[in-house]
């Protein structure tokens, strides 16, 4: 059965990359590139093309064609296959004017000459004081361009199971050196109780807590990459949850967001989730029966250095072949830091922004009766603040995840380490870029 | 007396043939008995457990939640499916009737070559059909419209193809011949005696084809972008991809699904009887 899904699946994918590039050849009348870059407003009614994935959209642009009846935007949901879909489009010189594009996904299409720089429109080198250093800093690429604008971010924090903490009479932890032990404890105490779950699958997640030891696992200068996955400060990260898997005080066997994970909080198997602001609905609507058990807060540090780490988030991305850049800047400002845009695309969303005026939301300043009415997004909006700036992503970070994903699962099944999973993809990191003509060297 | 022997072993036998049949109804209806008791449930209750067993009843809460999200555009999808299969299976049914009963009941030259052409369509499956269709509809500018995933429905070789065998079978060459000595037209004779006639077969290709509308989810999905012409399947495709960021969308889907499932069980249901006929009235020839 699931085989048989398997291929319709892949019959669909190809079939529809084939129509996009098709459809792409069949109108020859869409090549010309009207203005790439300069920043002339439109004679008369524009209309531009927004591509997301997130649920509700369509009520946040319809607020926005309401009160401006000159820039009207349509949208389309990509939610399956987003990055199939826009690598499709923009092949076939079909990309929209804007599309979402998650921070890791940046530097790759950036390589694919995926996206306009908007710095012409004085509106977008303007808005750069508006949203979260780390964020600008990323869809700048270190203030070269305006190639996007910040949409949402994940910052990381602990969700805490604090009655199962108090049962067991254990601290709840603020280093991650308390982490380690508090889970020897509450395993000691009872052996089916374990202190989180790492998911072998999920690079993301993990690749938010290198970021958050200040790891650096790409650096640019001299035009040339500079590689240093598997630096020091990672291989601290790897051998610290090494030696939690090795020690058994972790279970590996949970995919997130698998019905087993929700199952083993459901049976307390599992007393603390490393997550992100937009994990907290998870909880709420899978969890119901543990409200007022879980707590929120900060993310374990790593000695003194207080830093948070960020998992996930997006962008809205400028795409190549715009021809209403001035429009798309006032549109994609607007859908990021106006306060009316902000407020319902958290509620229907759920996007945590990235604007920093969206960190006062009125929504994000209420106690969450899930959690105890406690004010969970101070913890988040605090964890903004303190993420790395200068951490950037690899130009071919999908492939570098499916590495280390790879090397990660065989580690947790007892062959290897997560420091050779990281040795694994510093070669498939420099093996890709350079298989690509990307150049790029080893360290720092 | 019958010989005790073979009495023994037609029980056995027919034990053993219950008991596997049994096994597979089981086999077949496990994932539908999944879907009734997982749409009972609230969303919190759907990982947190057992899969087959009742827990906390809110189907209606569940219905209610599926009906009003997004301004209810579920119903707008509901009613796509059934403008969709209902207007789709009962023009295609005509065609088909129209086609088969003119191959079976005229005699002309190349009826045999269109007959094989015909056939030939059969063996195309729609989904190779997908990439040529979008094309000639982007051209023509239809792309994005209910068109686009109307008029490709109406077209089932299969159809025309039962229809000649069960126009063979049904219709009487004599019938028609009185009827045009009586002076009848031949859209006349059709309508009044070889669509009669016909009518149990009919039925199985409008099942056929209804269902076939129903389901289909490639054709919509390659022809459609505006959420408001999709249809269920397409439609709980789109939602399905948001519940990383939405997780109660979940139990949505979960009942949307089954919601999409009930009108072709009573469809089924309720043209059973002509089904069954139609099947057999087929199978002699």
């Amino acid at each position: 059965m699931s085989s048989t899904v398997t291929r319709t699946r892949l019959a669909v994918a190809a079939a529809t990359a084939g129509i996009v590039v098709l459809a792409g050849c069949s109108s020859s009348g869409s090549s010309d590139k009207a203005s790439a870059s300069s920043c002339e407003p439109a004679k008369g009614k524009v209309t531009l093309q927004y591509w997301n994935t997130v649920p509700g959209m369509d009520k946040v642009v319809d607020l926005w064609n309401k009160q401006h009846p000159n820039v009207q935007v349509e949208i389309k949901n990509i939610s399956n296959d987003q990055y199939g879909i826009l690598g499709n489009a923009l092949k076939a010189n079909k990309a929209p004017d804007l599309a979402q594009v998650g921070y890791d996904e940046l530097p790759n299409l950036r390589t694919q000459s995926a996206f306009v720089d908007a710095s012409a429109c004085k509106a977008a080198t303007a808005a750069k004081s508006k949203f979260v250093p780390w964020t600008w800093s990323q869809t700048s690429f270190g203030g070269t361009g305006v190639f996007a604008i910040p949409q949402d971010t994940g910052p990381m924090a602990l969700y805490v199971r604090s009655d199962l903490f108090k049962k067991y009479n254990v601290a709840v932890p603020t280093t991650w050196d308390e982490y380690a032990t508090a889970a020897e404890k509450l395993h000691k105490a009872d052996p089916n109780l374990d202190i989180t779950f790492f998911d072998p699958n999920n690079a993301e997640w993990f690749n938010g807590l290198l970021w958050q030891n200040d790891a650096k696992m790409y650096g640019y200068s001299g035009d040339k990459w500079q590689v240093s996955v598997d630096s020091a400060q990672s291989k601290q990260v790897a051998d610290y949850w090494q030696k939690l898997i090795s020690e058994k005080v972790v279970r590996t066997d949970l995919a997130h967001g698998s019905t087993q994970m929700y199952a083993a909080y459901q049976k307390d198997q599992i007393a603390t989730y490393v997550g992100a602001a937009w994990g907290y609905s998870m909880f709420r609507d899978n969890l119901p029966k543990q409200a007022g058990k879980w707590t929120i807060v900060p993310m374990p540090t790593w000695g003194a250095n207080g830093s948070s780490g960020d998992w996930g988030g997006s962008t809205v991305a400028f795409m190549k072949g715009s021809r209403h850049l001035y429009e798309s800047v006032e549109f994609n400002t607007w859908l990021n830091s106006d306060p009316d845009a902000l407020a319902l695309e958290n509620k229907l969303g759920g996007l945590y922004p990235a604007a920093t005026a969206g960190l006062d939301l009125p929504a994000l300043q209420q106690g969450v009766p899930y959690y105890d009415n406690e004010k969970i997004f101070d913890v988040f909006a605090d964890a903004s603040k303190k993420i790395d700036t200068s951490f950037a992503w690899g130009p071919t970070q999908k492939t570098v995840n499916l590495a280390l994903q790879d090397a990660m699962a065989k580690a947790a099944a007892g062959s290897g380490t997560l420091t050779d999973a990281l040795a694994t993809a510093q070669a498939a990191a420099l093996k890709s870029m350079k298989d690509q003509a990307i150049p790029a060297t080893a360290g720092k | 007396m019958s010989n005790p022997t073979t009495t023994r072993e037609s029980r056995v036998s027919r034990t053993a043939a219950m008991g596997l049949m049994l096994l597979l109804a089981v086999y077949f209806l496990l994932p539908v008995y999944f879907l009734v008791v997982a749409s009972t449930k609230p969303q919190g209750d759907l990982a947190a457990t057992n899969g087959l067993v009742f827990s906390h009843f809110s189907l209606f809460e569940n219905l209610r939640t599926l009906f009003t999200r997004s301004d209810g555009i579920f119903g707008r999808w509901a009613l796509n499916t059934v403008l969709y299969a209902v207007l789709g299976a009962a023009v295609g049914t005509l065609i088909s009737a129209l086609c088969g009963y003119a191959l079976a009941k005229f005699t002309f030259r190349g009826r045999e070559f269109l007959f094989s052409v015909i056939l030939g369509g059969v063996l195309v499956p729609t989904t190779a059909l997908a990439l040529p269709l979008f094309l000639l509809f982007s051209a023509t500018g239809l792309v994005n419209t209910y068109f686009a995933v109307f008029l490709p429905s109406i077209v089932s070789p299969f159809g025309v193809y039962l229809a000649r065998i069960f126009a063979n079978a049904s219709v009487p060459q004599e019938l028609i011949e009185s009827a045009r000595l009586d002076g009848a037209g031949e859209f006349r004779i059709f309508f009044s005696v070889g669509f009669r006639l016909m009518t149990p077969a009919l039925v199985t290709i409008f099942l056929f084809q209804f269902v076939a509308i129903w389901n289909n989810f490639f054709l919509p999905m390659v022809m459609l972008q505006k959420e408001s012409l999709f249809p269920i399947t397409l439609g709980l495709y789109e939602w399905n991809g948001q519940t990383a960021r939405a997780p109660l969308l979940q139990e949505s889907i979960i009942t949307g699904s089954l919601v999409s499932i009930l009108p072709v069980i009573v469809v089924f249901i309720l043209l059973q009887r002509f089904w069954r006929t139609g099947l057999a009235a087929g199978s002699l020839k």
